[in-house]
């Protein structure tokens, strides 16, 4: 893709240019904020000590990237309230990948979910450290060390389940529960995606991210013993018997998501509160 | 398996015991170990090794230092203004050792 100019500030941007901006944002921002939250389920509930704080930390790391995410959107006035606690859950773009409950003390679940997730935010990530958008690609290189942690817990647990015949069955239980809604995560939010390629928001496409993270994913899986479909693509589209009936990024979610965003505001609601406290200071002042 | 955990602060210091983890394996325990023992401290290094490889002699079998008084060991016959700053610490920390075990 040819090097494209660098976006102006914030403040500066057309009409079109902030769309795409605010669109590739959110499709960051929401997956980050609810997979951290999905995550925290396991507290308390990790096999052991260790896996319990690691998931945690894990957890932590992606609201911590979510919180940089939804900072660049504050840049277009929006507050921590618009953007969380009092939005319409409809709008809100995470896959559904990243809403659905995990399947009851099944921690082959949670290292299946991470590991498709991990794999797919490290294309991701690639993809945007030539943003052509300054605010955007200045924290990428943050983001990616931390990543590189979770890719590593992801796969290390993945191949240690697949070692034994049990966690490898339940490793495949969960592959042939969750894969259809990983490719969710590829999927475009409407036809911004393809005006966020052409202002070089991104350096790859959603298609061009989705072919290579297929591949990636059926060599581990099928190398470990674990068996998974490519799914049919025509015309650069998953066909739709390989996708879930809620793709997520389109704002049509599971009625998980409805039930989970009650639960995540439901303190905000119950304490009447019109704003949100601030711990920290702004990322731009680190 | 429990994996005894070193921590090194900065590039040449000494790999300090912070604790342990389970894990089962060598790869597990260096990654377990980075957030249980590192997530929140200043480190350089991380150092695992299993605890069955540790080995031990503790007080109730060795007499550490020996039993007598060996105070000619010091370096303080030698005197000698200004002393080294060398022999002067190696001086205070073998007086500081002493004490601290109960003889002077």
């Amino acid at each position: 893709m040819a090097a494209t100019a660098d976006l102006s500030a914030p403040d500066e941007l057309s009409e079109r240019e902030r769309e795409a901006v605010e669109a590739l944002l959110y499709r960051l921002a929401d997956d980050e904020f609810v997979i951290a939250d999905r995550y925290t389920d396991w507290q308390v509930h990790a096999p052991t000590i260790e896996s319990d704080i690691a998931i945690a930390n894990i957890a932590q790391d992606e609201l911590g990237h979510a919180r940089l995410w939804y900072d660049l959107l504050e840049d277009f006035g929006y507050t921590e309230p618009d953007l969380i606690w009092e939005r319409d859950p409809d709008t809100f773009r995470h896959s559904t990948l990243c809403e659905l409950p995990f399947a009851e003390g099944d921690w082959a679940d949670v290292i299946v979910r991470s590991y498709l997730y991990d794999e797919a935010e490290h294309l991701r990530l690639g993809a945007l450290e030539g943003s052509s958008y300054p605010r955007l690609r200045d924290r990428i290189g943050k983001v990616t060390s931390e990543e590189d942690y979770h890719r590593e817990h992801a796969a290390n647990w993945l191949r240690r389940l697949a070692g034994g015949d049990e966690g490898r069955e339940r490793a495949q239980d969960a592959v042939d529960r969750l894969f259809p809604y990983a490719l969710a995560l590829f999927e475009p939010v409407n036809e911004v995606e393809d005006e966020i390629d052409d202002l070089g928001l991104r350096t790859r496409t959603l298609e061009d991210m989705r072919a290579e993270w297929i591949e990636t994913v059926f060599d581990t899986l099928t190398s470990i013993g674990i068996d998974v479909e490519r799914p049919q693509v025509e015309d650069g589209c998953v066909a739709d018997e390989d996708l879930p009936a809620h793709v997520g990024r389109d704002g049509n979610h599971t009625d998980h998501w409805s039930t989970h965003f009650d639960e995540i505001t439901n303190t905000y609601r119950e304490l009447e509160r019109h704003d949100a406290t601030r711990l920290m200071e702004d990322p731009d002042d680190e | 398996m429990i994996w005894e955990v070193f921590r090194q602060e900065q590039s040449g210091e000494y790999h300090t015991h912070c604790g342990n983890v389970h894990a089962p394996d060598r790869d597990m325990a260096l990654m377990f170990a980075q957030i249980q023992h590192a997530r929140r401290k200043p480190t350089h290094s991380l150092w695992v090794a299993p605890a069955e490889e540790i080995s031990e002699v503790d007080e109730s079998e060795a007499s550490f230092g020996g039993t007598t008084n060996k105070a000619y060991r010091w370096a303080t016959s030698y005197n000698i203004e200004p002393v080294a700053e060398e022999v002067a610490d190696s001086e205070n920390e073998q007086a500081e050792a002493e004490r601290a075990r109960g003889e002077n």
